[in-house]
């Protein structure tokens, strides 16, 4: 693998039951994806491109075929190995933003940094610049229903770089907010990557799409087409 | 990080919460009372027992001390071989009757002790002094209050009476000299003690050179198993009963008290470690996609069974602290109800606080928060991430 | 006054006092308690020494009386007697008072009267008659005699109503999650247009089926536990005493009352649903405290 691949996806199938029927959502994807780009995989709902966001972030295990991560072969790790890894290595952002109700604006963004064992000092230092970072400096001691979507999710994408990963994976991270909350947040994302942070997202939003270097059609669990977006 | 998260979730519910922990609370106390139910009595009749010092104690062949109105006949015998003996150091013989005194053209019964001033081990003098001629007494401050006679009074007393004669039987004039805490005895009963020759004297034949129980005190030092057992070789006709003998027969007696403690504190245990089980499960199921999250931003399986136990755990402790006072308060109440057991000695109580009781109570509590713990916890960390995922979105 | 006998039975598996030679007179007989022939593998027919002194048996010129073991009897279910253990003997007055040395003497009598009413003047007289005496109805005796039964009564009712108070913050708490539960379902239906009344009665039906199924479960568990206790406790005390009971007025108490509750936390509970707003049962807002320090503008 080059140096300048981070992530490299091979022959990748997963295949689960849903009752009685074997349902194949990913079979036999090859994906390389270097350092600083900003992929967009599309395709029509149930495609298998969310299954694959998953398979590459190292929260499903795939049938078949084999995940390199800066070298490290995700795809047989153990749980443990594998959440380590996800901690250090790989943020993520979800449509539902999924931040803990319980805790602040900055307690959201700290817990990943807890859990990596950053000290208390450093880490709220680390959290108030990310919050300024995404915008959201002012509204750091509100918790997440005191925020609009668009803050919740400027939130779960501070909390996706606490810790400094290489690879940021999003899926539908406009599919919950209005048109121009999703422009902000495509804005924000772009800033992301153009400041260094390697990009995956899964979307159905052709501006988000529009707004990353390559793009990836999935069809039935198959990679349809795979460009780039020279204009970007 | 990890107790602010609990912390946090827990205060998300705040009325369900609450109840919760008012729920444990109340569990909390009855399992504090029972454990001090099953300890306290045991505890208390072996302080009683010890009170005076006195370790080993004769009655009647097949009876306990003052369980029947039997005595044991050639009482001076016995004591001169007990005393004969080099490790036995004091030995109290005692009988029991009824004193009639007629005070104010009325008669009042009273318990009476016959002992010998000097080592006796059934009463402590509050007021007074100890009787020190054979027409002396002391009484208990119910006796006095109720025939009206103070220290320094004269009462006339007799032991028994005759019908045929339709006269008092052994009778003598007897002067108050002290007021005595009787150790031994009921609250509110009527007591007196007189020497133990006078109140032989008053029962006539029936009680001559007899005695319905004999204390004795082992020398410092002294093997009070050794020197039981040399009793009982040299005094076959009587029953040595050591304090050890008669925990047990008490044990015996009120293990209905023991079990019931036993199956009450199990049942408090259970309904706490129920409802926070309950409560932390339906919590889970809750928060599966934050659960699923926490995993998928990187936090270990362990980190979050230790959140979710650390919740339960918790619950079971603030509650149990909460149910310490409560406990305590309805311990009391119990034990007023309990201790009016008829006979029963003023001394003796059921629920006796001990602080080693609150550590069982709260260290059972704790580990029943750990047990309420693992099972939500072990689902919430088993979740497939992915799968879990998708099944929240549907919802 | 209750004097000790000892009892020597003429059983050479006992390994007490073997008497061979025959009784010189015909020897009267003593009915005792189940427990000691159990205990002692006595039957009816056996010969056995009384005695009031231990070792007294057999002895000539002591107090000792041989005598025919002719009927054995069962404890009375008395309360008062529940924790003793001690043997019993039941034997002709004349020669109780022989044995122990008593000479004329009794304990207490029991005085029959005609008529109920009969009996308070028969104390008066006897009070006034006999010097020394004190007469009591039995009824009063009885009251005495039970006190301990009393008291145990008391502790059990406290117990009780400890149990009741947990009982009801148990259920409680669990109605309050099993409603707080359905809040997704009650706030589509009243986006549906299903009145909060509607609602209410709805959860209170759930809450009263739960309740209901709850007590019967729980009389079936009481009826177990105590089928078991008093087979445990008959055993420890070996006494036909039942010592848990579960009668129609206790079933009904816990069934009543597991409803009311019920019912009451069913309504508590709907109640704060339909008062908060059906969107914010969706988002789960209502749960968020407010903010530490003043929102700035999203």
């Amino acid at each position: 693998m080059s140096d300048a691949i981070v992530l490299a996806a091979s022959d990748l199938r997963r295949e689960y039951h849903m009752g009685e029927e074997l349902v194949h959502a990913v079979r036999g994807v090859t994906l390389e994806v270097t350092r600083g780009d900003y992929v967009a995989i599309v395709g029509p709902s149930g495609c298998g491109k969310s299954t694959m966001l998953n398979l590459l972030g190292g929260i499903d295990r795939p049938s078949g075929g084999t995940v390199t991560i800066n070298g490290s072969r995700i795809d047989g790790m153990r749980d443990a190995e594998a959440t380590r890894f996800r901690l250090h290595n790989i943020g993520f952002v979800f449509q539902r933003f999924y931040l803990m109700p319980a805790l602040t604006a900055i307690e959201n963004v700290e817990l990943p940094m807890a859990e990596a064992k950053m000290n208390a000092e450093d880490r709220v230092h680390r959290a108030r610049e990310l919050l300024a970072y995404v915008g959201l400096g002012a509204r750091r001691d509100h918790r997440p229903a005191q925020l609009s979507g668009g803050e919740q999710q400027r939130v779960a994408i501070a909390r996706a770089l606490a810790n400094r990963p290489q690879i940021l994976l999003a899926d539908e991270p406009t599919g919950e907010l209005d048109a121009k909350t999703g422009a902000d947040m495509i804005a924000l994302l772009a800033q992301v990557n153009r400041d260094g942070t390697t990009i995956i997202v899964v979307t159905h939003d052709e501006d988000l799409a529009g707004a990353a270097k390559r793009v990836v059609h999935m069809r039935d669990g198959v990679v349809v087409d795979d460009h780039r977006q020279d204009s970007r | 990080m990890l107790f602010r998260l609990a912390w946090a979730t827990l205060s998300r519910h705040r009325s369900r919460t609450l109840l919760a922990v008012l729920g444990v609370a109340v569990s909390a106390a009855m399992l504090l009372d029972m454990v001090m139910l099953s300890s306290g009595m045991r505890a208390s009749f072996r302080e009683l027992l010890l009170t005076r010092g006195f370790q080993l104690r004769l009655a009647p062949k097949g009876t306990l001390p003052f369980d029947t109105d039997a005595t044991i006949p050639k009482v001076s015998e016995a004591l001169r071989t007990l005393r004969a003996m080099p490790d036995v150091a004091t030995v109290s013989p005692v009988l029991g009757g009824q004193l009639h005194v007629e005070v104010a053209g009325r008669v009042i019964t009273a318990a009476t002790i016959g002992a010998d001033p000097l080592v006796q081990g059934d009463y402590e003098v509050v007021t007074g002094r100890a009787p020190a001629a054979p027409n002396e007494l002391v009484a208990s401050d119910d006796f006095l209050r109720v025939s009206g006679l103070h220290v320094g009074d004269t009462l006339s007393a007799a032991a028994g009476y005759d019908p045929q004669l339709r006269s008092f039987a052994g009778r003598r004039t007897l002067t108050v000299v002290g007021r005595a805490h009787f150790l031994y005895m009921a609250a509110g009963q009527l007591v007196v003690s007189v020497p133990l020759a006078t109140l032989q004297d008053m029962q006539g034949s029936r009680a001559r050179d007899r005695a319905s129980l004999v204390m004795i005190k082992a020398r410092d030092g002294a093997s009070v198993e050794s020197v039981l057992q040399r009793i009982k070789s040299a005094l076959p006709s009587v029953s040595a009963v050591s304090i050890e003998t008669a925990m047990l027969q008490v044990d015996k007696r009120l293990s209905y008290f023991r079990q019931l403690a036993f199956i009450l504190g199990a049942v408090s245990l259970a309904v706490g470690f129920l409802l926070v089980t309950t409560l932390v499960t339906v919590s889970v199921n809750e928060r599966l996609g934050e659960i699923v999250v926490m995993r998928a931003i990187g936090v270990v399986r362990g980190r979050i069974v230790l959140q979710i136990v650390l919740e339960s755990v918790a619950i079971m402790v603030v509650g149990a602290l909460c149910g310490l006072g409560l406990g305590l308060a309805t311990a009391r109440y119990l034990d007023s109800i309990l201790s009016s057991f008829p006979g029963l000695p003023a001394a003796m109580h059921f629920f006796v606080f001990e602080p080693r009781d609150a550590w069982t109570a709260l260290g059972l509590l704790t580990g029943a928060g750990i047990l309420a713990g693992i099972y939500p916890s072990w689902r919430g960390a088993s979740l497939p991430i992915a799968v879990t995922m998708r099944e929240e979105a549907v919802a | 006054m209750i004097p000790a006998l000892l009892v020597a039975a003429l059983i050479p598996s006992i390994g007490q006092t073997i008497d061979s030679t025959p009784p010189h007179r015909s020897p009267r007989t003593v009915a005792i308690d189940e427990r000691l022939a159990a205990d002692t593998r006595l039957r009816l027919g056996d010969y056995v020494i009384l005695s009031s002194a231990p070792g007294a048996a057999g002895l000539v010129g002591a107090a000792s009386d041989t005598v025919i073991v002719s009927a054995f009897v069962k404890r009375r279910a008395d309360p008062s007697e529940v924790a003793r253990a001690e043997y019993r003997v039941r034997m002709h007055l004349d020669q109780l008072q022989t044995l122990i040395g008593y000479g004329d003497r009794v304990d207490r009598f029991a005085v029959g009267t005609p008529t109920l009413a009969a009996a308070d003047s028969a104390i008066r007289q006897i009070n006034a008659a006999a010097f020394g005496f004190q007469g009591f109805r039995s009824r009063d005796i009885a009251v005495q005699t039970s006190r301990t039964f009393a008291v145990v009564s008391r502790f059990h009712r406290a117990i009780g109503v400890i149990t009741i108070v947990a009982s009801a913050i148990f259920l409680l708490c669990i109605m309050l999650l099993k409603v707080d539960e359905r809040r997704r379902d009650v706030a589509a239906l009243r986006l549906l247009g299903i009145s909060s009344r509607s609602i209410i009665r709805g959860v209170m039906v759930e809450a009263a089926l739960v309740a209901g199924v709850g007590s019967v479960v729980g009389v079936a568990l009481g009826w177990i536990a105590a089928q078991i206790i008093n087979w445990h406790y008959r055993g420890v005390y070996r006494t036909p005493l039942a010592f848990a009971l579960v009668t129609p007025g206790i079933v009904l108490l816990a069934v009543s009352l597991s409803l009311a509750l019920g019912l009451i936390a069913g309504f508590l509970a709907a109640q704060r649903l339909v008062r908060t707003p059906p969107l914010a049962l969706l988002t789960g807002r209502r749960e968020q405290s407010a903010p530490r320090e003043p929102a700035a503008t999203a």
